[in-house]
């Protein structure tokens, strides 16, 4: 087995394409985290104002306890993991689609033992990708947010732990989807769309009959991760009044889905999906001619 | 693991795509030392048999086995059989030592072996150039040096002269005849005989995804059987006093003579006097190897399988495939043949509509009108 890693590794940096995705990935949650990092601490700015404060101390608020930077964190990290996803989505559709995939099962001693090895190494590949998002996405809300207005150890931790997790997850179902549809176009426009358009409409026009769905669907269970902790530490840290309603409105912001799962929760869900999406490509495959 | 005897056994292999057969109960066995030619028309299963003995296609009955195992079950399969294979990718991106060193690391063998096979099918030059860049004879070689990093017992090639140039082609045969030398087994497909003639030792004969003709190409060789090319004034006269005479091995050639085997050429005079046909010209002919693959791979030439049968039929299945009307969709061959020599129009002409109802059966006319959308096991 070790050889197949050494093996798959090898296929995946004797390549472009991981520093190729790299590059966006790194831009984009960088990007992100700068702009909602400062939309959020301009948000605080404002409100914190002479006028204002008076107001919110009457309505019983204190934006100056308002951790809205830990949302600007979920955020970005969420938006960065599509890289990640895209490249585990062609781990398998790019060998089919190549044509590798033959001298792949040839030198390996069997199916199971060449695809547990690829699943090896892109579980490794999420976890880089995802400590490279959680770095970016940090650096970006940390320069852009007052140090009050930023989550303590406990709470970065916690985004960032859940980040990495969620990153290791989406390449992986990645991974899955790509070997179900075998396809490397296919997968990519599938995996983005949906991602990033198809389920938010979904969710939306579902809303009123299943207002809870969006926490059980892969994005809203995905994004549940690292947003549910965000949700928390806001809430742990806002001091005054905090009503359910608010409570909710904060979790829905925070992308922790409209089921507002706990983040844990949200982690099982999505690794159903994962599962699901993983080892319905695995059977697949194992059936697959390979002509 | 295995018995490491490095044998290969195909028994009564079967594959279904869909409605399609494309293999259809093939057996032979690949003895080492030895170079086997696995021969078919395109569409005959040749790429189907070897990707189910590598582990690639499911088959849906029967057994092919390597050194007494299936491909899954070698343990470390690129030491013990090395295969290049038809539509085999290489990223394109990725330069050829790069590649070779991806294999090196899942067989497990150092990555200086990498080096040595690129030496070895003389692409060094080409060490860190993209795969895309190649030409189709030097991907062929980098194929080539892909199955030989194990050092394998066992080499199964899939038309590997495709795109080589013909001191590749001479470079590849001699290569491949001393492997076989060393002990080793070679199982090597092509549709033209002429291209592995002077490679192969034995061959296997398929068409229609069945075993036509096993065993030692000299035995073959020594089959071939002369024949008689006559013009008659009314050929289907001919034909019928020929068949009523018991030779119904008949074929019309496009410049309107009749090809006439199992009688020489004073028979078949005598015969054509008897049926009162004048005979405008004669002429005894030995039949080539390359004629006697197209027989055995044309099935609706071959009504009759005796004049080989004392020498060849070891192990195939004689039933069914050439003798009596195709069962199934016919796979793509019958509109590939080689123009030359074969006319398949032949026994269609209306001059022909009154042969006896058995002649009629040994060229099954519906056959060949419908080709079918065959086209597995080919070149895809």
């Amino acid at each position: 087995m070790g050889n197949l890693i050494k093996s798959e590794f090898r296929k995946t940096l004797t390549t472009g394409l991981w520093w190729g995705l790299l590059i966006p990935t790194v831009l984009l949650s960088f990007v992100l985290a700068l702009a909602f990092g400062a939309a959020g601490q301009s948000f605080l700015d404002f409100v914190s104002s002479d006028d204002l404060d008076e107001l919110s101390e009457l309505f019983g608020f204190d934006p100056g306890s308002w951790t809205l930077s830990a949302f600007a964190l979920a955020r970005a990290i969420n938006v960065g993991t599509i890289f990640p996803m895209i490249f585990g989505g062609l781990a398998i559709a790019g060998e089919i689609n190549r044509r590798t995939l033959t001298v792949t099962f040839l030198t390996a001693p069997n199916k199971v033992s060449a695809l547990t090895a690829k699943m090896v190494v892109y579980v490794a590949w999420g976890a880089i990708y995802g400590l490279i998002i959680v770095a970016v996405s940090s650096l970006g809300v940390a320069l852009t947010t007052d140090s009050a207005g930023l989550p303590d150890a406990g709470g970065w931790l916690g985004i960032a732990g859940t980040g990495l997790i969620a990153s290791i997850l989406v390449t992986m179902f990645g991974v899955g989807v790509g070997a179900l549809l075998g396809s490397t176009v296919g997968t990519t426009l599938l995996l983005t769309l949906y991602m990033l358009l198809a389920e938010n409409l979904l969710v939306l026009w579902l809303s009123t009959y299943m207002p809870y769905i969006g926490g059980f669907l892969p994005n809203g269970s995905a994004s549940g991760l690292t947003g549910s902790i965000a949700a928390s530490v806001f809430l742990e840290n806002a001091t005054g009044t905090v009503t359910s309603e608010m409570e909710y409105a904060v979790r829905v912001i925070a992308g922790a889905g409209t089921g507002a799962l706990d983040w844990w929760a949200s982690g099982l869900v999505f690794l159903g999906w994962t599962l699901l999406a993983f080892f319905g490509g695995w059977a697949v495959i194992q059936r697959k001619d390979i002509t | 693991m295995h018995d490491g005897s490095g044998r290969i056994v195909v028994q009564g292999l079967t594959k279904q795509f869909g409605p399609v057969t494309a293999v259809q109960n093939l057996s032979f066995t690949v003895e080492p030392g030895s170079v086997t030619g696995f021969l078919g028309p395109n569409g005959a299963g040749k790429t189907t048999t070897l990707r189910m003995l590598l582990g690639l296609v499911n088959p849906t009955s029967g057994t092919a086995t390597i050194n007494g195992r299936p491909f899954d079950k070698l343990g470390n399969p690129g030491r013990v059989v090395g295969a290049v294979l038809e539509a085999q990718g290489f990223h394109p991106k990725r330069t050829a030592l790069n590649h070779l060193k991806v294999y090196a690391a899942a067989i497990g063998v150092p990555d200086q072996r990498a080096q040595e096979v690129l030496q070895l099918v003389g692409l060094y030059e080409a060490a860190n150039r993209r795969a895309g860049g190649f030409s189709l004879g030097m991907k062929q070689r980098l194929a080539l040096a892909t199955a030989l990093l194990g050092d394998p017992q066992v080499l199964v090639l899939d038309e590997p002269a495709n795109g080589l140039d013909p001191e590749g082609i001479a470079w590849l045969r001699s290569f491949l005849q001393s492997f076989a030398r060393a002990g080793r087994t070679v199982l090597i497909s092509s549709h033209l005989l002429a291209e592995v003639e002077q490679t192969v030792d034995q061959v296997v004969i398929v068409s229609r995804g069945q075993t036509m003709y096993y065993g030692p190409l000299e035995t073959l060789r020594r089959s071939q059987q002369s024949r008689v090319l006559v013009q008659p004034s009314d050929p289907a006269t001919l034909v019928r006093a020929l068949n009523e005479a018991g030779v119904h091995q008949v074929e019309q050639l496009p410049d309107g003579r009749l090809a006439v085997a199992g009688m020489d050429a004073k028979q078949v005079a005598d015969v054509a006097l008897k049926a009162s046909v004048s005979v405008y010209g004669i002429q005894e002919e030995q039949v080539d190897l390359e004629r006697l693959f197209f027989q055995l791979t044309s099935g609706q030439y071959t009504g009759a399988p005796s004049p080989y049968g004392n020498t060849g039929y070891q192990g195939g299945p004689p039933t069914g495939g050439y003798q009596g009307p195709p069962s199934g969709p016919m796979p793509q061959q019958y509109q590939q043949q080689p123009p030359q020599g074969y006319p398949q129009q032949g026994y269609q002409q209306p001059g022909y509509q009154q042969q006896p109802p058995q002649q009629q059966q040994q060229y099954p006319p519906q056959g060949y009108q419908q080709p079918g959308q065959g086209g597995f096991g080919g070149n895809a």
